[in-house]
């Protein structure tokens, strides 16, 4: 610095330092403390484990979201699509006459608008296939890693979980794969019964002959469903009831079953 | 005859110095690291222990490879005139004696030589990548890479007109946002301006109508998930419009080359 004597120099430099120290200590000691007086009522503290659970906090949900959703592009051959398609796995094929392909589909876009617009026709034919493929059998595993990622990003993503036992499951006819997506996803998730519900029908579908592991993973899902039942207070999420419905209505077929040997 | 001959060699010493200048500094190779650090964990990856899934890899290589392309092609563009003024060498230059727009043909052609060299070898680590991991040479492959080519040359000549009126970083941000926005949102726009008020909708409808599109050069879908190739028409579009675009914003530059005061 010019025209100011070196030691007056050090001892700024030192003083800044100190400073320093003094803020660092302090930001610790609160980091400490404060976590201290109330997890719940603190958003920046991360609930979950994990470096991306402590830096991205609650994006980790729409991270999430956005991973299922480019696994649904996958599903499409990689078009976009506006509609939900992997989280409704059941009817799923009904609405695929009612996509809209984000405006550069089968029907190219150009043709529902009013004047013709050279832009959104070189979109229209380069970024999109000229005929609309799902992915099916063992192509059906590109869309895992979305899932993975989804999952990794937001473990309770229960819908993340369940989609991607359903892509093992019923499109690959993995059984492996699926246990595995339902044993991690209940090491995320413990008990939960939709999971629960999964694994069943795992066990259900591709081995028929071990009916008490089936019989123990729906009375699970149901007993799991009663305790969050309870707990709501007389009003349980949906999709919780549906589960319990689904595991209920298997148990008093298998019963049924029995009944009649 | 001579004249031609003439321009040529200046033209040719240019493109030179400009691929030495690109080579020479260690921005490529640092790019190269920070693909393989991204790329090797991604490729080591099983999914649930699930086998066989490599198109999430392609997708992840592409879009590095993209935005590699579009830091080097807009420091490229950034790097060809100002340091020149700064330094004062544009004044030996231009004392040649080379014209004024010869020197900026010249220094873009040069610019643009020399990101297409680095972009054919991003091109070549991600052919080797995917021929690594067994997949197989896509049909669409060259199609796509001459598209990235011609995105490449359009993101010269806009940082190029961005750093004769602005600042470096006001210019690389600027060209850096206009790029990337239109690359994502560009084909959206349409969308979002019906959701405006009047006036606004007006700005996105003249931002759509004018501002490069980015997303003609995208045929990253097209290769992961093997749509086939672009129809001949539309792929000859695209390029022309690369060209129109390109020679606009030339000649723009040229204008405000012309007028700049030395």
């Amino acid at each position: 610095m010019k025209g100011v004597p070196a030691s007056l120099c050090e001892v700024q430099t030192r003083l800044a330092g100190l400073v320093w120290c003094f803020c660092l200590s302090l930001t610790v000691l609160l980091a400490q403390l404060l976590p201290a007086g109330g997890s719940d009522s603190l958003p920046q503290v991360a609930k979950g484990e994990g470096a991306i659970a402590v830096a991205f906090g609650d994006a980790r949900a729409t991270i999430g979201r956005a991973c299922v959703h480019k696994a649904d592009s996958y599903f499409h051959g990689g078009i976009d699509m506006e509609c939900k398609h992997l989280g409704e796995q059941d009817g799923h094929e009904d609405c695929h006459d009612e996509h809209d392909h984000d405006g550069h589909g089968h029907g190219r876009g150009e043709a529902t608008q009013g004047s013709f617009d050279p832009w959104r026709w070189i979109n229209s034919h380069v970024r999109a296939p000229d005929v609309h493929r799902h992915l099916g059998g063992g192509e059906a595993v590109e869309m895992m890693p979305w899932f993975w990622a989804s999952v990794k990003a937001d473990p309770r993503n229960i819908d993340a979980w369940t989609t991607a036992w359903y892509i093992a499951n019923n499109m690959m006819k993995d059984k492996e794969l699926a246990l595995r997506v339902v044993a991690e996803g209940l090491g995320k998730n413990p008990d939960d019964p939709e999971l629960l519900v999964c694994r069943g029908r795992t066990l259900c579908d591709h081995g028929r002959r071990d009916e008490a592991a089936v019989r123990e993973a729906f009375r699970a899902a149901v007993e799991s469903a009663d305790r969050i039942v309870l707990r709501g207070n007389g009003s349980p999420d949906e999709r919780i009831v549906q589960a319990r419905d689904f595991a209920q209505a298997y148990l008093d077929k298998m019963a049924k079953k029995g009944e009649r040997r | 005859m001579q004249y031609m001959k003439v321009a040529f060699c200046q033209i040719r010493a240019l493109v030179k110095l400009s691929f030495v200048e690109l080579w020479r500094r260690n921005d490529i190779f640092a790019l190269v690291l920070l693909g393989l650090a991204l790329m090797a964990p991604l490729s080591m990856a099983s999914p649930f222990g699930a086998e066989g899934a490599s198109r999430y890899l392609d997708e992840t290589a592409l879009l590095l490879v993209w935005g590699f392309s579009v830091f080097v092609a807009l420091g490229a563009g950034q790097r060809l005139f100002p340091p020149e003024f700064e330094s004062r060498t544009i004044y030996p230059l231009l004392a040649k004696p080379i014209s004024r727009g010869r020197l900026l043909v010249g220094k873009y052609v040069g610019a643009v030589a020399a990101s297409w060299s680095a972009l054919a070898f991003f091109y070549v680590l991600f052919v080797a990548s995917v021929l690594l991991r067994g997949g197989a040479f896509a049909a669409e492959l060259p199609q796509a890479v001459v598209l990235h080519f011609a995105f490449v040359a359009l993101a010269v000549a806009v940082s190029l007109l961005g750093s004769l009126l602005l600042t470096a970083s006001a210019n690389l941000t600027l060209s850096a946002l206009v790029l990337v926005g239109m690359f994502f949102f560009g084909r959206r726009l349409p969308e979002y301006a019906e959701g405006l008020g009047p006036a606004l909708s007006w700005v996105v409808k003249a931002v759509y109508a004018l501002a490069p599109h980015a997303e003609f050069f995208d045929m990253r879908q097209r290769l992961v998930h093997g749509w086939g190739a672009v129809d001949g028409i539309v792929f000859a579009a695209v390029l022309l419009y690369a060209a129109v675009y390109v020679a606009a914003l030339l000649s723009a530059a040229s204008v405000v080359l012309w007028r700049k005061r030395l």
